[in-house]
């Protein structure tokens, strides 16, 4: 019996009316990855993290998480499994306090039952909130954010469930350069695991969606391109931006 | 007598420090007051007999608010619980010789059966299509008392059963006591975790299964639950009015209750409560210019929507109550500091 890979996709497919958004997509990650995913405009990222998630179903294809077949599984049973997304339109519960958004991922199964010793949900969400820091606006409507608040949130949330693999979808989309190096920090520190208050880390494993190539470069081992739906490269950051055909991709659509 | 006394100071300090300190509370408690001690004032036949049935659609307007107002779930059919509960406490009643205290119950759990037939294939319906689905489910339960009239008495209902109780008096008391527990609990239930569960369904649902909620499951629940409430007004009805006829499942039942509950305001409970509780009377009280009625009625239902796009009650409150910019305590209007943080309020 050979090493069950992390997380296994293999020629995923994905088909909205006339456009092949995904297209025969396969790759496989380790436990302690943090891969990039890049590609221009429409070449199916957020579609490949949908289709992980669940939340869209696909045309063909497997997926495996720890040795289990997810496909087909309800989305709330795959993040229970250990997979938390963000979206990349922000979808935050407008008319809630930000507390009560990030409390709706403490109510899970998966984080109910994790944390030994905290049973107060509002304490654990608190600590989320600490750590993507917006704590201090916990009490206000989530209506009231700023983008870059909002993708904070996106994130409190996401890591609330306790996942083993984080899917995040352009984290770094409307931030100031600060605010980026900042979020990229948050990230490192994530991955490393371990407690943040009474919030605990898996170190979870991440797929990282983002436009912001510099900073994506600082974080990730490995990176994905993607273009029509296709990966047309798959390997080091370095590699990456030195292939003739991600450089293609790149300038045909006016560069990143 | 010493403990007594500790006791009693105690009540005080809690009414004075949690209750008299807003509006809104004060408001409540006097609601719950007047409601338990008008008999020592008036015992009135035609009084008691408006307010029992305020009380048993004020149960049904709150149940409609727990269901769509919380989850979203736009109910066009919430007459459909209300007839189910009226029907199952008559039938049991009447054949089975359950009295009131077991038949309603039960039909709050016919309701309940209810809410899980109808709940399920509304699972997958979203908006129009909801609501129109909704709608027919009464329509079709009407057809189908109509066809076993035979067992349902067809347009006549089932009609002979037990009172409610022995007096007038008592009648009162059980239907406001139920009213007001059963409304404290439903806002209990919106207060706590599952609450917030029920919202954030209402705003973004796929948001919230990718938070690792079984979204399915609540929604079946706040099926249930709204069912189970609805019902016991149902059978409360049946039992006062001594009939389970196939007005209780009238489109027109079904419309009332939307009415009332964004006439006083939806996501909140109160609202809707509040809302029965002056919308009901006013209606009595318009049967004298019958030609008049409805037309008065549609009229102030309009204006206050005009106006007061959240519904009465939130309106009123924010008229009277201020929230602390930091710590989001409500506040009387009139303070020009939070009471909690001591915030400057603007
Ligand atoms: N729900 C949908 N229905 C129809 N077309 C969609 C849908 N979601 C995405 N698409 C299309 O699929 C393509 C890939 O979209 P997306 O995965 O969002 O790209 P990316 O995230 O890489 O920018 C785009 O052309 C988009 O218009
Ligand atoms: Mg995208």
């Amino acid at each position: 019996m050979g090493v069950q890979p992390f997380l296994e996709i293999e020629g995923l497919s994905k088909r909205f009316g006339g456009l092949q958004a995904v297209d025969n997509v396969g790759f496989s990650m380790g436990r302690n990855e943090i891969l990039g995913m890049i590609g221009p405009n429409g070449a199916g990222k957020t579609t490949v993290l949908r289709l992980i998630t669940g939340i869209l179903k696909p045309d063909s294809g497997g997926i495996h998480f720890k040795g289990k077949k997810i496909v087909g599984r309800k989305t709330w049973n795959i993040v229970n499994l250990g997979i938390a997304c963000t979206f990349q339109n922000m979808r935050p519960f407008r008319r809630l306090p930000i507390i009560a958004n990030v409390m709706v991922s403490c109510l899970s199964p998966r984080a109910m039952k994790r944390g030994e010793w905290v049973k107060r949900v509002e304490a654990k969400a608190m600590d989320a909130l600490e750590f993507a820091g917006i704590s201090d606006m916990a009490l206000e409507k989530a209506s009231t954010l700023s983008q870059g608040d909002l993708k904070r949130l996106e994130v409190a949330r996401a890591i609330a469930t306790e996942p083993e693999l984080l899917l995040l979808d352009e984290p770094f989309g409307g931030l100031s350069p600060a605010e980026t190096d900042l979020m990229a920090k948050s990230m490192k520190r994530l991955h490393k695991g371990g407690r943040f208050g009474r919030l605990h880390s898996e170190g979870p494993a991440m797929i990282i969606v983002e436009h912001k190539l510099q900073q994506l470069m600082k974080i990730v081992n490995r990176i994905i391109v993607l273009n029509f739906g296709i990966i047309i490269a798959d390997g080091t950051p370095e590699e990456v931006v030195n292939n003739p055909q991600v450089i293609e991709a790149y300038l045909g659509q006016g560069g990143t | 007598m010493g403990i007594l006394g500790f006791y009693l100071r105690k009540l005080f300090n809690i009414v004075k420090r949690e209750m008299l300190v807003l509006p809104s509370r004060i408001v409540v408690g006097l609601f719950f007051l007047v409601l338990l001690l008008l008999p020592v004032v008036t015992q009135d036949p035609y009084v008691l007999r408006i307010l029992v049935l305020t009380s048993i659609f004020a149960i049904l307007a709150a149940s409609w608010d727990l269901l769509s107002g919380f989850t979203g779930q736009m109910n066009f059919g919430h007459a459909l619980f209300f007839g189910v509960g009226a029907y199952t406490a008559a039938l049991l009643n009447l054949h089975a010789h359950i009295p009131p205290w077991g038949s309603i119950p039960l039909g709050g759990l016919g309701a309940v059966l209810a809410g899980l037939i109808i709940g399920i294939p509304c699972l997958r319906l979203r908006g129009t299509y909801l609501a129109l689905t909704t709608l027919a489910f009464p329509i079709i339960l009407m057809g189908i008392v109509f066809a076993f009239s035979n067992i349902t008495g067809g347009e006549l209902g089932v009609s002979g059963l037990s009172r409610l109780s022995g007096s007038r008096l008592s009648d009162y008391y059980i239907t406001v006591v139920v009213m007001l527990g059963l409304c404290t609990i439903m806002w209990k239930i919106t207060d706590s975790n599952t609450g917030i569960i029920f919202h954030a369904i209402r705003e973004d649902e796929v948001a919230v299964r990718a938070a690792g909620i079984n979204t399915t499951r609540y929604k079946l629940l706040a099926f249930c639950l709204s069912g189970f409430f609805a019902g016991i007004s149902g059978g409360l009805y049946a039992h006062f009015m001594r009939i389970a006829g196939p007005s209780t499942l009238e489109v027109s039942m079904s419309f009332t209750v939307v009415i009332w509950a964004i006439f006083g305001g939806i996501v909140t409970i109160y609202g809707p409560v509040g809302a029965v509780f002056i919308l009901f009377p006013l209606l009595e009280f318009f049967r004298f210019w019958p030609e008049y009625r409805m037309l008065m009625f549609a009229v102030i239902v309009l204006l206050t929507l005009l106006y007061m796009p959240d519904g009465l009650f939130p309106w009123l409150r924010d008229k009277v109550e201020t929230e602390c910019p930091r710590c989001k305590i409500r506040n009387v209007a009139t303070r020009k500091t939070c009471r909690v943080c001591t915030a400057p309020l603007d």
